[in-house]
């Protein structure tokens, strides 16, 4: 007796911590269902590395944390899962797509001089560019708002928009529109630029910060760059090689040329000296904003994709709280009828143990923490009608013992000794599954394992302890202590009743 | 005599042809589902694979609207959709939304759109460029999902890949527990309630459109591990009666262990749909199918462990 008051004691002091630590850490709430935006990010293996190894995805979670923080996101998480990718959560209505524009790209910045002898063919092509540049802002005035230096009346004929294309080979999708073909002409003008340059001397790298600033004429943006001592060095010199020559420095980001830039005679001496530069891309405020923040949080070691997007708006989130609270207070609100319906006084018991399964079940959510996902609700709900499969199978044999005419107390602790072997085996099997669907799932896959995982542990501990702890304090009652209060007494062997 | 008591008198081996056929049919159907929408061209798999598997950028609006909404035809929304040109990264294609398909839901309240891969920029596009359509938007009621072709692959490889190895997790304790002709019966009790369940659903997806995502195949997974439950509870009690009995045939001692645990496998299976059923009429549409798909594999799942597993046990016994 005193055991079995030892364990009563260790359950209520356990369900009032339980009680105490969900008041005092409440439940973390997943996107789904408060509401906010999730971006899979998949790094992608480049040049020589054709495996993603740990310390590169590392490296990439650096950059991007550094990207994510000059963004000015509220209560951002950035993680890794698995080998090679990440998830970022957005908690909250924050647009996603400025993220995945942010983070997405690789941000390699160059600086490259001219190859001596393309100055014609840069000459045609920075004609071509600046014309594509004017007839694609006049038109995009038509339908958005006219930036101030634009001229309305630049036009490029079909026949040379088309002649132009197709002496850079690009193939034009049919039934593109003028605004499309004059994006894809300017694109492959870019990419085409890059070619004519001399391998990088001066990357990214080099920074030690970069900013904005609006320009004194005109109303586009600069991005400015500050660079370390020897960048500042090498840039000196790139500088110097070029003045006066005629040729252009590039600035090239990701591959594209996004400034030409010439550089006067008069720095023929020590060149361009100070360590800082400007590019004058006629960025808008957004754009230059954006690639601030990628030139101060570096360039990626390893090209990333978003593969995946999931967001959820707040009151859809709120929706799919109420209704699954619903559905799990109707559930257990069922199974509790049901136990007591069948199983009488043992149903009753049963039902308070379920109870304590379900608060242990959320205390241990807090305190791992798991954030409870939409999934992980739906296993957590399964879970009830799975915990009291166990009583189920040891009241069945409680019956059984009754009936063959044992008494009450012998045959509650054979009904519990006897079913401990199926209860266990069957729990394990679950277990097994819990397992594979951990090590092996991706994202919820793996919150939903664990919620079921916890659950089949506890319901170990409600089923087998909780249950006979109670039981046992309810039969020191002698007004309890009837066979009739567990099984109809036309069951009962005569002998017994 | 209860009804309960006269089924406890219940003999699985002596109706063994019935009960088995009825499982062969019910398997040879599945097989036909899963055939026919494979070779069906707008499905072209065993299963209608919804977006975690096909990628595809999946859109729902909650549309606000002041009384009654005004209404809306999805050839409208279509319309807009084929004109819309979206925006895109240089050098890359902006697709095509002419034939995305449209779902109104709840009185036209909800608007479902299922698009092509779609960059977080172009789903903004999207929405800006159908919101006159729709009369506004429910602030914060606005769900987007993207998922890239490459993930449907991944997960369909994690889905099996973790599948077999549960098999496998569940085989080798069965037999170490029982013997190895036990953790065949499992796992033929497991694929029996699996490829029904796959059955049904393959059916639905012909019938009814219905399509499978990944919480499908974490419903599979979470069978695989319970429905063995039922079947264990069998296997202990026939061993039990295998001592018990020991002058009777295998045959008899399986028949004294289903008549014996019979009302337990019931209400076990009965007491694990009952949540279930609360998910399902009162979950919500996205745990909706989920929910549908757990309660076929427990049910399925009861019906092998009771009438599959200890008719099979004499006839591989014997062998």
């Amino acid at each position: 007796m005193a055991r079995q008051q030892g364990w009563l004691a260790l359950i209520l002091a356990l369900a009032i911590a339980a009680a105490a630590l969900l008041i005092q850490f409440p439940l973390q709430l997943g996107l789904d269902l408060r509401g906010g935006s999730q971006l899979s990010l998949q790094v992608l293996p480049a040049g020589s590395i054709t495996r993603v190894e740990r310390e590169q995805l590392e490296a990439v979670k650096e950059v991007l944390d550094r990207r994510i923080n000059g963004l000015g996101v509220a209560e951002s998480t950035l993680q890794t899962v698995g080998d090679d990718q990440l998830v970022l959560q957005l908690p909250g209505e924050q647009d996603p797509s400025r993220a995945a524009r942010v983070l997405g790209t690789t941000a390699l910045l160059e600086f490259r001089s001219q190859t001596p002898g393309t100055e014609e063919e840069m000459r045609g092509l920075l004609a071509l560019k600046r014309q594509a540049q004017s007839v694609l802002a006049s038109r995009r005035a038509r339908t958005e708002q006219p930036p101030a230096d634009t001229d309305p009346g630049a036009s490029l004929a079909p026949d040379d928009l088309a002649q132009a294309l197709q002496s850079l080979g690009v193939e034009v999708p049919p039934g593109s529109s003028e605004v499309r073909q004059l994006e894809l002409l300017l694109d492959a003008v870019n990419t085409r630029i890059v070619d004519l340059y001399d391998p990088a001397e001066l990357t990214g790298r080099e920074l030690v910060g970069a900013g904005r600033q609006q320009q004194q004429t005109g109303s586009g943006w600069d991005v400015t760059l500050n660079f370390t001592r020897e960048g500042g060095d090498s840039f000196a010199r790139l500088t110097q090689s070029l003045a006066g020559s005629g040729r252009l420095l590039g600035i090239v980001l990701d591959g594209r040329s996004i400034s030409e830039a010439s550089v006067g005679p008069e720095f023929q001496a020590a060149g361009i000296t100070g360590g800082a530069a400007s590019i004058t891309g006629n960025f808008t405020a957004e754009e230059a904003r954006e690639l601030e923040v990628q030139l101060r949080g570096g360039s990626l070691p390893l090209p990333v994709e978003v593969i995946e997007v999931r967001s959820v708006g707040p009151s859809l989130g709120a929706e799919n709280v109420r209704t699954s609270l619903i559905a799990a207070l109707a559930g257990l609100a069922l199974v509790a009828v049901f136990m007591v319906v069948i199983y009488r006084l043992a149903g009753v018991v049963a039902v308070m143990a379920l109870s304590l399964y379900a608060l242990f079940n959320l205390a241990v959510y807090a305190l791992i923490p798991v954030t409870l996902t939409l999934p992980g609700v739906a296993g957590f709900i399964l879970s009830l009608g799975m915990a009291v499969d166990a009583n189920v199978l040891i009241f069945e044999r409680l019956k059984d013992e009754l009936r063959e005419g044992n008494t009450l107390i012998r045959s509650i602790d054979a009904g519990f000794s006897q079913a401990v072997s199926s209860i266990v085996d069957g729990q394990v099997t679950t277990l097994i599954s819990c397992f594979a669907l951990f090590a092996l799932g991706t994202g919820f896959v793996k919150g939903f394992a664990v919620t079921l995982g916890i659950g089949v542990l506890l319901s170990l501990f409600s089923a087998l302890v909780c249950t006979r702890v109670l039981l046992r304090l309810l039969m020191s009652y002698p007004s309890l202590r009837r066979p009739s209060n567990f099984i109809p007494r036309a069951q009962l062997p005569t002998a017994a009743s | 005599m209860s009804p309960l008591a006269s089924l406890l008198r219940l003999r699985v081996n002596q109706r063994r042809r019935q009960l088995l056929s009825l499982s062969a049919v019910a398997i040879a159907l599945s097989l036909l589902g899963l055939m026919l929408s494979w070779l069906s061209p707008s499905i072209g798999a065993p299963l209608r694979a919804g977006l975690d598997f096909t990628g595809g950028t999946q859109i729902q609006i909650e549309r606000s609207c002041q009384g009654a909404c005004k209404p809306l035809t999805t050839a409208a929304l279509q319309r807009r959709l084929a004109e819309l040109e979206l925006p895109a990264e240089p050098g890359e294609q902006p697709p095509r939304l002419g034939s995305s398909a449209v779902q109104l839901l709840d009185e036209g309240r909800q608007v479902v759109l299922r698009l092509p891969t779609l960059t977080a920029e172009q789903s903004q596009a999207v929405i800006e460029a159908l919101d006159p359509a729709l009369g506004g938007t429910e602030p914060g009621g606005l769900g987007i999902d993207t998922i890239g072709p490459s993930l449907g692959a991944q997960l369909l490889r994690a889905s099996v890949v973790s599948l077999l190895v549960s098999f496998i997790g569940i085989a080798a304790y069965i037999s170490l527990r029982y013997d190895r002709l036990f953790a065949v019966l499992a796992l033929v009790c497991l694929a029996h309630d699996v490829l029904i369940t796959c059955g049904v659903f393959a059916w639905l997806g012909l019938l009814a459109g219905v399509e499978v995502n990944s919480l499908f195949a974490v419903a599979l997974l979470t069978l695989a591990g319970y429905s063995v439950n039922d079947t264990v509870v069998v296997f202990d009690r026939i061993r039990e009666k295998r001592k018990e009995l020991q002058g009777s045939s295998l045959a008899e001692q399986a028949d004294a262990a289903v008549a014996a645990t019979l009302t337990r496998s019931l209400f076990t299976s009965f007491t694990t749909l009952l949540p279930l059923l609360g998910l399902i009429l009162l979950g919500g549409s996205t745990l909706f199918w989920f929910a549908v798909a757990l309660s076929i594999g427990v049910v399925v799942g009861a019906w092998s462990s009771i009438a599959v597993a200890p008719t099979l046990l004499p006839v591989l016994a014997k062998r």
